[in-house]
């Protein structure tokens, strides 16, 4: 097609242009001298105005080429803009609202008198899972779980407002705020107590005084001996309760010690805790050493993660402990499950249930000890986990199986499989919206199960969110990959950057494996992650969210 | 429907920057079909588009303070959709195919006009098209930000980070190599045909 650079193509009469020249002349990127120049050799030679034309030609062919409407805007799209369209923020706020209302209203309604009946008769947990969750060991129990999706209801509704309102209310925002503003005010407490702050060297409720509501305490030396109808949080060096708390005592200290009554829960971080008086619901501490005395009692179960427990008291339900070592004389009603390194029973031990003790060494229990009956032992090796060839052994099993479980699943779901991962890129909107749809799933499945909705639909609902939790990390693997190796074109490809997400986690959780905490948080984080973005996906499919065609407009921008 | 760059347009532009839900569906109905064929051409699959072009709308939400209004807001769309892809493209790689070349140089030759003429009438677009999608990376893209989204030189310059000098020579060795596979199609089909 052509030939070399100033080729005289009509005799020795005239140099060509370049192609270069003519095309920055077309272009209009040539200067007015060079640009007047080369305009007045096309007009003179019938080669260079020829090829001219043919650039132009060129160039309009490509232009149209490119503008040229061939397939209509596909349907994901159209429904991504319909999803635009609509501002999630107000429909979820609604929901949520909605949703926070209707289990604070069953839980009042169903779930707390029937609670209450089964405290009367006596029923108290005492598997591990209840002993942990539904004893109050983490939390005050449902009514605090309440108080929470109180504040988080609110958080929701006040951010939410604060967006809403620079939107000049808008079509259909003002009946968002005022739905959402209403599920709020229902949800409100009867009566809002203050809470009291006491600060200085000696921070204290002294004898005959009284507080309503909660106090909070911080100082050298913290005292309760009076009367406070709310809860305790102290942040000191020492702290004793002799006088009487009506809620729990929360306490960051270094030395306790309860000799009055308690009638919530105490939840203890310090290094000596001991308990000469009475609490009225459960215990949990985190701390070096516990004594619960002769005339310590504890009205509910006791969860310890101390170096030394010894308890001389009175338990009324369930031990939990893992620590050091045991040295129990006094009476448990209920059974122990302990993980320690010794346990001794002493002559006057009672223990109403079954006791389970996984420990280094065999437990040492008096004969003259009453117990329901022996002690389960087993005896464990002490040796870090990591360290077991067989950690890394089943750590490769179980993300083969992850590997293997996102295969089938990417198969199955090609398409939702990628809309997951893409919507795992909003990392704000998956993790947020993860919390709120793992917490309330898991809720309201457990709802369902012991409601008049029934345990089919519950245990339907806990299925599909085990699925969903198994599926996050999924997710988390394909996100990983695709941001290492780029978008997948298709299905293979996106299987591909499954499992290489997948094996770097694989490698990742051994490595973070060694600092506890961490390995809990981020596999936290990832199960959320996944959680929100695999809702979001699910949510982007709900009928009416998506629409599968929209009239297009006309190409030109 | 407001048509882009029209007062309409101008005026959903700054109640989406408010927030306006509504006013951003507006923009997203007026402009995605537009900013799809420009990912539909600047990448090598359909499905790569289609994920570029959500990408860049959520980019292009987050970003939308940042727009000055001055300026034509379809140019400001295309210049997001540029980089995204462009980005994208770098991520992946791809760019590197012939990018080390000698980009600086090209011969300076004077073709066969009626030949080109030729070449040219035969083709229909979807022929060009199709030729397009075989083009190297940056090739393509230069061909894309020039004869679809009309960006200037210097604007081309910035996105592909070349010499502005060397702009016009990126453009010309790109018609090379779209001219090159249009008469590799040629030959496919005459020989497809025979």
């Amino acid at each position: 097609m052509s030939s070399p650079p100033g080729t005289n193509l009509q005799g020795s009469r005239m140099q060509h242009l370049d192609e270069m020249t003519i095309l920055l002349y077309l272009e209009r990127q040539l200067d007015r001298a060079r640009a007047a120049e080369v305009s007045s050799h096309t007009q003179e030679c019938d080669a260079c105005r020829t090829l001219m034309r043919a650039l132009e030609r060129e160039s309009r062919l490509l232009t149209r080429a490119m503008l040229e409407e061939e397939e209509p805007l596909p349907s994901r799209l159209a429904s991504f803009q319909e999803t635009a369209r609509r501002s999630m923020q107000w429909i979820w706020m609604v929901m949520f609202g909605l949703a926070t209302t209707g289990v604070y209203a069953i839980y009042t309604s169903y779930i707390e008198p029937v609670q209450n009946r089964l405290q009367d008769a006596g029923f108290g947990g005492t598997n591990l899972l209840g002993l942990l969750i539904f004893q109050g060991a983490f939390w005050k129990g449902w009514q605090s779980m309440a108080s929470f999706v109180e504040i988080v209801a609110l958080l929701v509704v006040g951010g939410s407002a604060a967006l809403l309102f620079r939107r000049w209310f808008r079509r259909g925002t003002l009946a968002a705020l005022l739905m959402a503003g209403m599920c709020a005010a229902a949800m409100m407490p009867g009566t809002a107590s203050a809470t009291e702050f006491r600060k200085g060297s000696t921070a204290e409720v002294a004898q005959g005084e009284s507080i309503k509501g909660d106090v909070f305490l911080n100082g050298d030396r913290m005292r309760v001996e009076g009367t406070v109808s709310g809860d305790v949080f102290a942040f000191g060096r020492t702290l004793e309760v002799g006088g009487n708390v009506g809620g729990d005592v929360i306490v960051f200290a270094h030395t306790v010690h309860i000799t009055g009554k308690v009638a919530g829960n105490v939840r203890a971080f310090n290094n000596n805790l001991t308990i000469t008086g009475d609490v009225g619901r459960s215990l949990t501490a985190i701390c070096e050493s516990l004594a619960i005395e002769k005339s310590g009692k504890v009205g509910a179960s006791v969860n310890d993660f101390s170096d030394s427990f010894t308890l001389d008291g009175h338990v009324m339900q369930d031990v939990l402990a893992m620590n050091g070592r045991l040295d129990l004389s006094g009476q448990v009603d209920g059974g122990i499950r302990l993980k320690a390194e010794s346990l001794s029973i002493q002559d006057a031990a009672q223990v109403g249930g079954p006791i389970h003790y996984e420990g280094t060494k065999p437990p040492e229990v008096s004969p003259k000890a009453k117990l329901a009956s022996a002690v389960d032992y087993v005896h464990a090796e002490k040796k870090p986990e990591h360290s077991h060839g067989g950690y890394y052994l089943w750590r490769l099993l179980w993300t083969s199986a992850f590997v293997l479980y996102g295969l089938v699943l990417i198969h199955l779901m090609p398409s939702f499989s990628k809309d997951c991962v893409l919507a795992a890129e909003r990392i704000g909107a998956s993790l947020g919206l993860g919390l709120l749809v793992g917490i309330s799933l898991f809720i309201a499945a457990i709802i369902a199960c012991v409601t008049f909705v029934g345990a089919p639909l519950g245990l339907l609902g806990f299925a599909l969110w085990m699925v969903m939790l198994f599926s996050a990390q999924i997710v988390f693997g394909g996100l990983l990959g695709r941001w290492i190796l780029g978008p997948s074109k298709d299905t293979w490809g996106q299987v591909g950057r499954m499992a290489l997400g997948m094996a770097i986690v694989g490698v990742a959780v051994p490595i973070i494996h060694q600092v506890h905490i961490l390995e809990a948080f981020v596999k936290l984080a990832v199960v959320i992650w996944g959680f929100g973005a695999i809702s979001l996906a699910l949510y982007r499919r709900l009928p009416g969210v998506a629409t599968p065609s929209i009239p297009i407009p006309p190409p030109a921008i | 429907m407001s048509a882009p760059g029209t007062a309409e347009s101008t005026e959903a532009i700054a109640r989406a920057r408010a927030g306006d839900a509504e006013a951003w569906g507006e923009l997203y109905r007026d402009y995605a079909p537009a900013i799809f064929r420009f990912c539909r051409r600047a990448l090598p699959t359909r499905q790569d588009a289609e994920d570029a072009t959500m990408e860049v709308f959520v980019k292009v939400k987050e970003k939308l303070h940042q727009y000055d209004s001055t300026r034509p807001f379809s140019s400001w769309l295309y210049k997001v959709a540029a980089n995204h892809c462009w980005d994208l493209l770098r991520r992946r790689k791809i760019r590197q195919d012939k990018e080390t070349e000698d980009v600086e140089t090209v011969p300076l030759e004077h073709p066969d006009a009626n030949q080109l003429e030729q070449l040219i009438e035969k083709r229909t677009s979807e022929e060009v098209r199709k030729a397009l999608d075989k083009l190297p990376a940056r090739a393509r893209m230069a061909l894309v930000l020039r004869y679809y989204s009309d960006m200037s030189y210097d604007e081309i310059a910035d996105e592909l980070g070349v010499r502005r000098a060397f702009v016009g020579v990126v453009l010309l060795r790109a018609r090379h190599e779209l001219r090159q596979a249009l008469e590799s199609t040629g030959v496919l089909a005459a020989g497809g045909a025979g």
